[in-house]
């Protein structure tokens, strides 16, 4: 009985201890947009967290998006050949870099590059007292730390995917038509009569929302940081689990809303 | 002037500050001691506003920032000037720019005029041409001295120090003490100074107070505090293992 | 080293990466305002299943167009053709709904029409369609197929593996004896459809007696005017006789304007027809005399009908209608109705048959021989009906019609236009000695289906002051709708 009680305690706690960081999450956010409109803007801050997550990302998405691109239409490939539909890999392809991959893949890969470092940095800036430094400098952390890092991700996020998609149907392209010998000209008909301009938009729509996201996770975690070193490595797990968890949850219901 | 009236803060269980009371006077430099981990450190991030207690007033100049908003809060702190125990200089910026931060932030000089006022601060406390340099390229003792460049760049009123020479062999921590009271006495300082190094203590201390389970036990001059009977002070003075304080 | 600063790479990521986003859309985007050119062409297909909007049209399999849209219209789907301005598609051509293989889109195909003949105009109608076996019934059919290879074989089966001959024998009996059962079954069950059937048309004949009989005062009355109508024919037909014997001989501009010998003669036919059909009338012979006997009329009826419904469904030409028209005459304050059935074997061939309830009413003559000296006297009947009764002949836009009209003698011209929406006439009759004929102009215009307006200058050279500018309308149902009328209002008995 006691341990029954005791189990139910610790589930009661998990919860309550879940909707807490859940709201302290979204009390983040109100207050980043509360701070992302009040001026002095520092554009220069921006500008350097866009470098990182935008411009530093796009090796890794380049290399992400083509091979999933080139995997899918292999695997298409090989499926569709059994209705003798093999034309359908290209449109296949373009619609799952698009509408899934592209955005989903992308933020992962950002989630796990950007969002770690984010969730790294503001977790050492907070246990070397760098962040009581801004406060005793009257300056808000939020606005100093929290808004560029935000900002760059969604804007930078679907940047990114569409970096993505492109590589990804090029991968697919390559796959398709140069080893599997897809005819090209009906490889690219059928992208432009499967894919709509919605699926592009909405992609980069859910893309914006994964980098708010990752961005927003990331700085939580770091900017809550406890406990020395051991604390910003617990901090950087966390902030990748849980933004990664995040991402894939909400794309779901984001997909059920737009598509 | 630095008024702590009756403050209470606990971290769950644990009791750190109990009641406590204490006067820091203008223009001088009060030293609090007192045992590693046993609350000096959250006595002075209750001084500006980092903690709030749970109990009792913080009264800077007659205003109990206790109860204070964010922005009230902000416009009291441009009288402080911090240095960290780590000097807590924002490693993604140059030495240039960590010590041009509160200027930037809060006033609107030139580029020209900051760069001035930058050399001006790292020139005070003894550092020239660093500007360009990242905070990592610093030896800790250098960090510091950009640390209180830093820290009295805005001309503060109260300068707040968190164990200025913690970490540093006895040269440069002699050197520190050299700055701070330099420092203190060029610009006319109200300085608070965390320490447990008996050494610096006496040599940087006008007033020295001694806490202890939460509560000021001594508070008087280095002299006063040598002729203290206190056995608490006796023996923290005299880095003894026998006495009041328990080493668990 | 070269280097650049956040700001500069940040901007050129962005660029690059709306370069990329810009190509994208544009290359997706294109089919959806690409062909905003063009020319539209409409199809009605049986169904349209699996046909989306945006699926090729292709002639020859060269993508020629796209389907704009696709609605439903009277059970059929129409589906609108966008088709690139160069092609030109003649007026016989065939569309077809096809597939890209088995799983594949469903796309149109077009087979262009013979060379030379008139090419197709914006919003017009491709009106050969070709119905494409789709899937679902290839499938079916293929299972129906296979079922019956398996009959055939497990029969073929029983014989063989029967051991002794009888068996066998006996095997192909049971067979057989299935085969006449299902035979049986397939002629009953063919048997009660042709009664239900009939079954209906006799529902249809008994609605039609319950109307007559319920109407029987009034049925008695139009026996009543009936009667007198073809007395007072008798002498109608007299003048009418003279009238078109001038005009056979060329006599009198009427006679001028037919003096064309073809035109002459055919007229001169349809005039000698109408003759007997009116003898007959008033002889009280021939379908309007037996009209009035009613059990042996609705016997006759039926018997009429289902010839006529067998006729109907050998060649669809054959149609009848029912029509009300109404018209008001502004000067005289009055109002006229029309009830003419209509029956039309051929496109250019038509019967009517009618009431008209005039407001001036039936006008009857007496003459009253006293002492030598004769005095006719004029009677108004105003409950009188009158009666229509005409042959027609339609020659392209122009229909010439003749026979009676209300109740006198006379002819009708009528000019058709704007795909029949517009009709012109002019009927001149009531040719008497004693006053002008009734000569009558008048427009109609269909505005709905079942729906059309009318006005026009009624008696216009009356020398008894009754002309009267008109204006009014008519329903007009085919007879699809009224049997569908007939057999669902309720008719209280």
């Amino acid at each position: 009985m006691n341990r029954f009680s005791g189990a139910l305690d610790r589930l009661g706690r998990a919860v309550l201890a879940g909707v807490e960081e859940m709201g302290k999450i979204i009390l983040l956010f109100v207050s980043v947009l509360a701070w992302m409109f009040r001026p002095p803007f520092k554009l220069h801050n921006i500008f350097k967290q866009m470098e990182f997550v935008g411009v530093k990302s796009i090796f890794v998405v380049v290399l992400t998006g083509t091979f999933t691109g080139m995997v899918m239409a292999l695997q298409g490939y090989h499926g569709f050949r059994m209705f003798s539909a093999e034309s359908l890999v290209g449109g296949t392809v373009a619609l799952g870099m698009t509408r899934e991959l592209g955005p989903v893949l992308t933020s992962l890969m950002v989630t796990a590059r950007a969002g770690s470092a984010m969730a790294a940095e503001l977790g050492t800036m907070r246990v070397t007292e760098q962040i009581d430094a801004l406060y005793v400098m009257a300056a808000n952390p939020v606005k100093h730390l929290i808004v560029p890092r935000v900002i760059a991700g969604v804007l930078m996020v679907p940047l990114l995917t569409v970096v993505s998609d492109f590589t990804g149907i090029l991968g697919g392209y390559f796959v398709g038509v140069h080893i599997l010998g897809i005819n090209s000209g009906i490889f690219i008909k059928n992208i432009t009569r499967l894919v709509d301009l919605n699926d592009i938009y909405n992609g980069l729509v859910k893309a914006a929302c994964f980098g708010l996201i990752l961005s927003l996770i990331g700085c939580y975690k770091g900017f809550n940081t406890y406990g020395g070193a051991e604390g910003v490595g617990r901090a950087t797990t966390e902030a990748v689990v849980l933004a990664s968890i995040a991402i894939l949850i909400s794309d779901y219901f984001l997909t059920a809303i737009m598509f | 002037m630095i008024k702590l009236v009756d403050l209470h803060k606990s971290f769950g269980r644990q009791k750190v500050l109990d009641g406590l009371d204490l006067d820091i006077e203008d223009g001088k430099t009060t030293v609090i001691i007192g045992r590693s981990g046993g609350g000096k450190s959250v006595l002075l991030k209750h001084m500006i506003g980092l903690l709030r207690p749970e109990r009792g007033q913080i009264l800077i100049d007659g205003t109990d920032i206790t109860k204070l908003n964010d922005q009230a809060l902000n416009e009291i702190r441009k009288k402080f000037g911090m240095l960290f125990q780590e000097a807590a200089l924002f490693d993604s910026m140059t030495v240039g720019e960590n010590v041009a931060f509160p200027l930037r932030e809060h006033t609107r000089m030139k580029e020209k005029e900051i760069r001035e006022t930058v050399a001006d601060r790292l020139r005070s406390v003894g550092l020239t041409g660093v500007e360009e340099k990242m905070p990592s390229e610093l030896s800790g003792g250098m960090r510091k001295r950009v640390g209180l460049a830093r820290a009295i760049a805005m001309r503060p009123q109260i300068v707040l120090f968190d164990e200025p020479t913690t970490g540093l062999d006895p040269v440069m921590a002699e050197a520190i003490n050299r700055l701070i009271i330099d420092t203190q006495k060029n610009l006319n300082l109200t300085c608070v100074v965390i320490s447990h190094d008996v050494r610096s203590i006496f040599e940087i201390g006008h007033r020295i107070a001694m806490l202890y389970e939460g509560k000021i036990i001594e508070n008087g001059t280095p002299e006063e505090l040598r002729a203290s009977q206190n056995p608490v002070t006796l023996q923290f003075l005299a880095g003894s293992i026998e006495g009041p304080i328990r080493i668990m | 080293m070269f280097s650049l600063s956040s700001e500069a790479k940040v901007g050129l990521f962005v660029l690059v990466g709306l370069i990329i986003l810009g190509y994208m859309s544009v290359q997706v985007g294109k089919q959806s305002f690409g062909l905003k050119k063009g020319y539209t062409l409409e199809v009605v297909f049986d169904s349209a299943a699996g046909l989306d909007r945006d699926a090729s049209v292709q002639i020859a399999g060269v993508e020629v167009g796209r389907v704009e849209s696709i609605r439903l219209k009277d059970g059929k789907a129409l589906v609108r053709l966008r088709i690139v301005p160069n092609v030109k598609l003649e007026k016989d051509a065939i569309a077809s709904i096809k597939t890209h293989g088995i799983l594949g889109d469903k796309y149109v195909e077009i087979y262009p029409g013979t060379h030379g003949e008139a090419y197709l105009a914006a919003g017009e109608q491709i009106s050969r369609t070709e119905r494409q076996a789709d899937i679902d019934r290839l499938l079916h059919q293929l299972g129906l197929i296979a079922d019956d290879v398996r009959g055939v074989t497990s029969s073929l089966n029983r014989v063989l593996a029967g051991q002794a001959g009888e068996e066998a024998i006996t095997s192909i009996l049971t067979n057989t004896k299935a085969l006449t059962r299902n035979l049986n079954h397939v002629i009953v069950s063919n048997e009660a459809a042709l009664r239900a059937a009939l079954e209906n048309t006799r529902q249809l004949t008994g609605n039609l007696n319950r109307v007559v009989t319920r109407n029987d005062e009034k049925v008695g009355q139009v026996i009543d005017t009936l009667k007198s109508a073809s007395r007072e024919m008798e002498k109608t037909f007299a003048a009418l006789s003279e009238i078109t014997g001038g005009v056979n001989r060329g006599e009198g501009t009427l006679g001028q304007l037919v003096k064309d010998k073809g035109t002459a003669e055919k007229l001169n036919q349809t005039l000698a027809s109408l003759q007997e059909v009116t003898q007959k009338i008033n002889e009280g012979r021939g379908s309007i005399g037996k009209l009035v006997n009613d059990d042996e009329t609705v016997r006759n009826l039926n018997e009429g009908l289902t010839g006529l419904n067998r006729y109907v469904n050998k060649a669809e030409q054959f149609r009848t209608f029912l029509s009300y028209r109404g018209e008001y005459l502004f000067d005289k304050s009055n109002a006229k109705s029309y009830l003419d059935l209509r029956i039309q074997p051929k496109e250019d061939k038509f019967y009517i048959l009618g009431v008209v309830s005039d407001p001036n009413g039936r006008r009857t003559t007496k003459d009253v021989t006293v002492g030598g000296v004769t005095t006719r006297t004029e009677e108004w009947d105003r409950d009188g009906l009158l009666f229509n009764a005409q042959i027609g002949k339609r020659y392209k836009d122009l229909v010439l019609r003749g026979g009676l009209l209300e109740s006198t003698g006379g002819i009708g011209i009528d000019y058709l236009t704007l795909n029949d929406k517009l009709k012109l006439s002019f009927e001149a009759f009531g040719f008497g000695r004693d006053r002008r004929a009734h000569l009558k102009a008048g427009a109609e215009y269909r505005l709905f289906r079942h729906l059309y307006l009318s006005a026009g200058w009624d008696d216009f050279v009356s020398d008894q002051d009754n002309r009267s500018i008109y204006g009014g309308f008519s329903i007009r149902f085919e007879d699809e709708d009224l049997k569908y009328m007939l057999t669902t209002t309720p008719i209280p008995k």
